[in-house]
Order: structure tokens, then C-alpha cells, then sequence
């Protein structure tokens, strides 16, 4: 069998392949959780590119603040946003930007 | 100015504030700091206090304590509550573990000031 | 315009003696410990006590630590430097990388190795805390942790490496990550001309923690015969 048939037969579980593919474009979220987080304010409700799937799965990093140490594993994403998009008043150059890893529910597809 | 902002945006949030010079300051960590350190690192290993656990647990000293005490400062601090509030130890048995502690080094002076 | 923010997230250059200034000599044993050093051996002994761990994994983690150095980063980037094929594992995974030459990591961090080209010049810093690669680094130095870099390496990433001396031209982009999951950075820095007769040894010496972070280039001053 080839590999495109056996992944058609295969039924993955809910989670297990990324939602986000390299090159998607995504908006990073704008909500306010109260507590523990890990995407920066600084970085609320931007645009950014899917650079890299960090393909080791792993827990919600806001959750194993609170002492989750396994099971509900996720996906991780490296985003490259352009300094222009955070900054209204960036002083660098026009093709200077950020990365920053985001777990897979503080991103959105656009 | 609401309050909202205190919850919104936590201390250690500070990606784009202003910000002065940086001062290339370095030190050689303290024996207790590299104590604390390994101490952060087995905790973590045994997942009794896990690293993203120490974050939080140093996010909720409050922005002044976190201005005031120093890193490792920090990090024993956090730990201290976190394991209270896990039940793993109680705030008077540390208390007593302190004392005994101090006292320990006031004796171990002594007898060698004794000895001297 | 810019105003220090004292209450935030600010730290002390040297973590002890506020309240004196002497040079870092050797702790006598007149000196008696403070209250956080008497903390952190309180909840050791205690957690020793109800064998939650070990008391030589204490011993054994500073040990551990000790041995983290820049140099181990050094030979990494070294390397990668001779090394093509070495270099393309090493950027495709780079905690793999580090693992095939010896260096282990004792936590659950991955390591993307990010390269420095004559287009691209990147900087790593972790504005939430402290984030570093440290199984492969050591500890990172005190101007990392504190509010000045956190805060401004994202916001004035060429204005921050002006402060150490580096002048990133207008035509290379400058790429800053902002550590902040379960994935720390290695700079692979540019190696420099002049260099193609040294050693691998004589390469790694020539890599500074710096230089890894993204903060400086890697010099080479070929000296005179």
C-alpha cells in the first residue's frame, strides 16, 4: 500500500494532525484570559504566517501552570510576524520581524 | 484608569514598555542561587513543581515583590507557596524548618568561635 | 520619554548584599546566611525529609549545571561551520544535533537552531521571563533576565545591538524570537573570513555566548606573523 492509501483508510484522533499548515496565515487572539498566559500582550490580534509546526506535541503551556503535567496534548507553532504589524511607529526596517511559538488555541485561521 | 489592566496584562509582560540602557551586568551565582537552581531543575524533573508552575508561582507575587526580590529571591518564594498549596508542606513546618535551620548555623558558629 | 519602570519586573545586578559593595570573594563562614538562603535549604531538607527526592540529585543538578558552558555551544557552532552535513541536521533539529555530539538535554525543551546569513541576522530573547538554551549555554547573564533587554529587543532590535556594538546594515533583515513555549535558540552565527585554516577547536574558541544569543558577530583578527 502506499502512504496516500493507508492515510486514507487511517482515521487520525481528534488533535493529532495540525490544524495549521506551514505558510497558513493566522491571526493570533485578542482575548484577556485572567491568570497565567504565554502569548504577550504585545502580540494580541496580529497577522502572522505559520513559519514552522514544532512537531513535538505537548501540553497547553497556560494549563501546566496549573499543574497539568500530561494528557491533552497540542500543537505548537513557530508565527513570523513582521515588526510593522506589532509595532505602528517601528523604527527598523520594513523586512525585520518577530517569531514567537503559540500554542494551537491562541491562533485563528483568516 | 480601570483595574482591568492589573489582571489583563501581568508583571512579567513587559515585551515593547519602555526601557532603559542595558547594563551588561553578569555575577557568579551565589552558592544558595545555584542551590535554588538545581532545586528548580529536580522539581521540575519529578514534575512536583513543574517550570511553566515556578512561572506562574512567580507571576503571583504581585508587581512589587517582584520588583524588589531578586530572581532566585523570587523563585524560593514561589516555591514555597506553591507547595503549600498543594499540601505538601504547611507554612509552620517550614517556619520550624527555618528556625532549626538558623539556629543550626548560630550553634555551628559558636562551637567553632569555641574551638577557634 | 523613556522612563524606567522601577517596579516592574526589575532585578539587582548583584543578587545579594544590597547592602554592601564588596567584590564577590569567598562567602566566609562568619557570614551568616540570609533569608532566602536559609529558605532554600529549609524546603530542601524538608522535601529530603519526606523523600519527595534524593539528596544527591541536589548535588548531582549543580554538577549538571557546571558543566553547561558556552564552550559546549561553541563546538556546536563549530561544527556546523565544517561540517555541511552536520549543519543541515543540526538546523532541521537542533536539540538532535547537539545529542549526536554529546550534549544532553535534562528537560523537556526542543532547540531550533536559527542561522545567521548575509541576509538575515537573529536575535534571541524571552520578554516573558528567561527562557535560554541552557543545557547547551549554561545560565544566562544577568543583563538577558533583566526588564532593558526583555523589553526593548522587540521593540528596537537595532538600537539594542547598537548598545553592544553591532551595526546590523538596512539590507539584512533582522529576525527576533521571543522565546516564550517549550522551544529555546542557538544562533548559529556567520562564520568569518580569514578563517578557512583554523581547526575546529581553534573555531569554537573563537565563539562567544554572545555571538550565540545574537547580540554580536563572531570576530576573527588574524594576527600578524
Amino acid at each position: 500500500m502506499t502512504s496516500q492509501s493507508i492515510a486514507e483508510t487511517v482515521v487520525p484522533a481528534l488533535g493529532e494532525v495540525p490544524i495549521f499548515v506551514v505558510g497558513e496565515r493566522v491571526r493570533t487572539g485578542t482575548r484577556f484570559p485572567v491568570g497565567h498566559y504565554r502569548l504577550p500582550t504585545y502580540l494580541r490580534g496580529k497577522l502572522g504566517v505559520v513559519e514552522r509546526v514544532i512537531p513535538t506535541m505537548a501540553v497547553d503551556n497556560e494549563e501546566e501552570g496549573y499543574g497539568r503535567n500530561a494528557g491533552s496534548k497540542g500543537h505548537y507553532y513557530r508565527i513570523a510576524i513582521p515588526m510593522s504589524e506589532i509595532w505602528t511607529d517601528y523604527k527598523g526596517q520594513a523586512s525585520d520581524g518577530l517569531r514567537i511559538e503559540v500554542f494551537e488555541n491562541w491562533l485563528e485561521r483568516i | 484608569m480601570s483595574s482591568e489592566i492589573l489582571v489583563k496584562k501581568l508583571p512579567n509582560d513587559i515585551g515593547g514598555d519602555a526601557g532603559g540602557k542595558i547594563e551588561m551586568v553578569e555575577h557568579e551565582l551565589l552558592p544558595w542561587e545555584k542551590r535554588c537552581h538545581a532545586l528548580a531543575d529536580v522539581l521540575d524533573f519529578h514534575k512536583i513543581i513543574n517550570t511553566e508552575e515556578k512561572r506562574r508561582g512567580v507571576e503571583a507575587l504581585g508587581s512589587e515583590m517582584i520588583g524588589k526580590l531578586s530572581y532566585y529571591e523570587r523563585w524560593i518564594v514561589a516555591f514555597s507557596n506553591i507547595l503549600f498549596q498543594k499540601g505538601i508542606l504547611t507554612p509552620g513546618e517550614l517556619a520550624t524548618k527555618m528556625a532549626e535551620v538558623e539556629s543550626r548555623y548560630l550553634t555551628d558558629t559558636a562551637l567553632s568561635k569555641a574551638n577557634g | 520619554m523613556h522612563s524606567e519602570d522601577h517596579n516592574q519586573d526589575h532585578d539587582h545586578p548583584h543578587d545579594h548584599g544590597r547592602e554592601h559593595d564588596h567584590p564577590h570573594e569567598e562567602i566566609s563562614i562568619t557570614e551568616a546566611p540570609g533569608y532566602y538562603d536559609v529558605m532554600e535549604t529549609a524546603v530542601r531538607e524538608l522535601l529530603v525529609e519526606r523523600k519527595l527526592f534524593g539528596p544527591d540529585e541536589i548535588r548531582r543538578q549543580i554538577e549538571v549545571l557546571d558543566s553547561r558552558t558556552p564552550a559546549l555551544g561553541a563546538k556546536v557552532v563549530a561544527r556546523a561551520w565544517v561540517d555541511g552535513d552536520f549543519r543541515k541536521r543540526l538546523l532541521e533539529d537542533g536539540r538532535k544535533g547537539c545529542e549526536e555530539l554529546g550534549i544532553t538535554f535534562y528537560d523537556d525543551t526542543q532547540l531550533i537552531v536559527l542561522e545567521n546569513t548575509p541576509d538575515t541576522h537573529n536575535l534571541i530573547v524571552c520578554t516573558l521571563c528567561s527562557c535560554y538554551p541552557r543545557p547547551v549555554l549554561g545560565l544566562p547573564p544577568d543583563w538577558y533576565k533583566l526588564k532593558p533587554y526583555r523589553s526593548r529587543a522587540v521593540y528596537e532590535p537595532r538600537a539594542v545591538l547598537e548598545e553592544f556594538g553591532t551595526h546590523i546594515p538596512n539590507d539584512v533583515e533582522i529576525v527576533v524570537s521571543d522565546s516564550t513555549a517549550l522551544v529555546r535558540y542557538l544562533v548559529l552565527p556567520m562564520r568569518p573570513a580569514g578563517t578557512e585554516n583554523l581547526t575546529e577547536e581553534e573555531l569554537a574558541s573563537l565563539v562567544t555566548r554572545d555571538a550565540m544569543i545574537g547580540v554580536v558577530p563572531v570576530n576573527y583578527q588574524k594576527r600578524a606573523a
